[in-house]
């Protein structure tokens, strides 16, 4: 017999949650200060990720995230903006991943990283209140390598080189695997062990941990390697990521920068997971060359942002467990 | 084939052996690697194993092949099946058939699956029509909605059915479920 899963939401009551936690949301953010902006679906080129796979639209793509188009207006004197746009992300298909999902994606200007936690911890209770579920009852904030000391035993200070990271991994039972260990290139070795790490590290031991402990967590201060667009900064003699990452009752939730506004540092970073990509065999990417050029010439202002998975917002404050419970989409394809 | 076309019912040579997925999870932290975790089950031996890929990693396509072919007799212990093109007939084990041979009716057209030429497997139809040989009588005046009672088609399948089904009469089965779908009137 083939277990049949209930259907999930009626349809008046998805339409009625839609409707209230978008309302919730503009309201929310237009509070903080911030304006609304609309970007293109369909760009030049995505923001380069190791393992974020762009869907294409010749001559272009259709965006994985809205990141690079809103700082390109944050350069040009935006202020904070914001922005709820659908994204595409080529073969994510699963119970909590479709290929077009919507991101609520946010930029402070001239503020910081507990700034934009608070935005989270805001947002998740407007959207709550809007499904008429109670608000998160505790938000906690920790350094991520406090948690992999945590659930391995095991200190690491960020830093590690690739093999030394291989190693350290191993002795706690994860294996580091896939070809980006065997580039050329030590800042491609690096990032290819670090995401490893992390991957299996959040499959094995975080995930559990989250779901054991529920409630709301941002995890900060990530490695170097894992900084993506996040800047570095020092934090007790370590150069670690100003960058978090938001759960809810163990979920993955928000990604939020302080965001880099260093161009050549930028480009390096782009050329590291370009290598990276280049070793696992995935199709190369244009790198924004526009936006590393207005990072140059008008320059971004300091700013935090954040990125926030919609769907699986929607899904958590409906005590759902699937996108599809909560979804709009009739019969559209990749989810 | 690439890891990322990895789906439900993908087949899959692995030790040269072929697998077909029977359960798939995706799970990717959002900067992290895609883990795909399946559980795999061999064709040949039945046996179900957990495995996980992760993105990037290649995978090689079993070499199964499907074919329409009809169902002829049963002695029991194997089920043979004829290829209305060729006439070439094939046997199946009961171990492979297992609880498809409810619907199993003569002359039923389904897919026959050929690994390397061998026949491993076979895939019905999602619903198969089949006449009640047998029923319990209905209770008069217990119109509540809902209400079920046993049926038997002619393969001998005991299937729960509405009250106003009566023997002689077409059902609708769903060979996913095994579930009463609906009556057929011809």
């Amino acid at each position: 017999m083939t277990a049949t899963r209930p259907p999930g939401l009626p349809w008046p009551a998805r339409v009625a949650l839609w409707d209230r936690a978008l309302g919730a949301i503009r309201e929310r953010l237009r509070a903080a200060g911030m304006r609304e902006v609309s970007t293109p679906v369909r760009v030049a080129a995505v923001a380069v990720e190791p393992f974020i796979e762009p869907l294409t639209a010749p001559p272009g793509y259709l965006a994985t995230s809205p990141e690079l188009a809103m700082k390109r207006l944050l350069c040009r004197g935006a202020g904070s903006i914001f922005q709820i746009s659908h994204v595409f992300r080529a073969a994510e298909i699963g119970a909590r991943h479709s290929e077009e999902f919507h991101l609520i994606e946010w930029y402070r200007v001239d503020d910081d990283l507990a700034a934009a936690r608070a935005d989270v911890e805001a947002l998740v209770d407007a959207v709550f209140t809007a499904a008429g579920r109670p608000p998160v009852a505790r938000w906690s904030t920790f350094a991520i390598l406090e948690i992999v000391e945590a659930t391995l035993g095991l200190r690491l200070r960020g830093d590690e080189e690739a093999d030394a990271l291989t190693r350290l991994a191993a002795g706690v039972g994860l294996a580091l695997t896939g070809p980006g260990l065997a580039a050329r290139d030590p800042d491609v070795r690096r990032l290819a062990a670090w995401t490893a790490f992390f991957s299996e590290w959040s499959d094995r031991d975080l995930d559990p941990w989250l779901a054991d402990r529920g409630g709301g967590v941002h995890l900060c201060d990530f490695p170097p390697a894992l900084a993506a667009l996040a800047e570095l900064r020092e934090v007790d003699g370590s150069r670690l990521a100003a960058r978090f990452e938001s759960y809810v009752d163990g979920v993955e939730l928000a990604n939020g920068y302080q965001e880099l506004r260093d161009a050549d540092e930028q480009a390096a970073r782009f050329a590291v997971v370009s290598g990276l990509r280049d070793a696992h065999d995935l199709p190369t990417l244009p790198v924004d060359g526009p936006f590393l050029s207005d990072l140059r010439g008008y320059g971004l202002p300091r700013c935090a942002g954040v990125a926030l998975g919609l769907d699986r917002l929607l899904m958590i404050a409906a005590g759902a467990d699937q996108l599809s419970d909560i979804s709009l989409a009739l019969g559209t394809p990749g989810r | 084939m690439d890891v990322s076309d990895l789906r439900k019912n993908a087949k899959l040579e692995i030790d040269g052996q072929p697998y077909v997925v029977v359960e798939f999870q995706f799970v990717k932290p959002g900067k992290g690697q895609g883990l795909y975790k399946c559980k795999i089950k061999n064709m040949i031996t039945g046996a179900v194993l957990d495995r996980t890929w992760r993105s990037g990693e290649k995978l090689e396509a079993a070499n199964v092949e499907s074919r329409k072919m009809q169902f002829l007799y049963s002695s029991g212990e194997a089920f043979t099946f004829m290829d209305m093109g060729t006439y070439e007939q094939v046997e199946l084990v009961a171990d492979i058939v297992g609880d498809d041979k409810n619907y199993l009716l003569d002359n039923l057209e389904c897919d026959i699956l050929f690994y390397n030429d061998r026949p491993v497997g076979l895939s019905m139809p999602s619903h198969v029509v089949m006449e009640v040989t047998e029923a319990e009588p209905g209770v008069k005046g217990d119109t509540a909605t809902g209400v079920t009672k046993n049926a038997w088609v002619s393969t001998g399948y005991q299937i729960a059915v509405p009250l106003f089904i009566k023997v002689g009469e077409k059902v609708k089965i769903d060979t996913r479920t095994g579930a009463y779908v609906e009556r057929v009137n011809e």
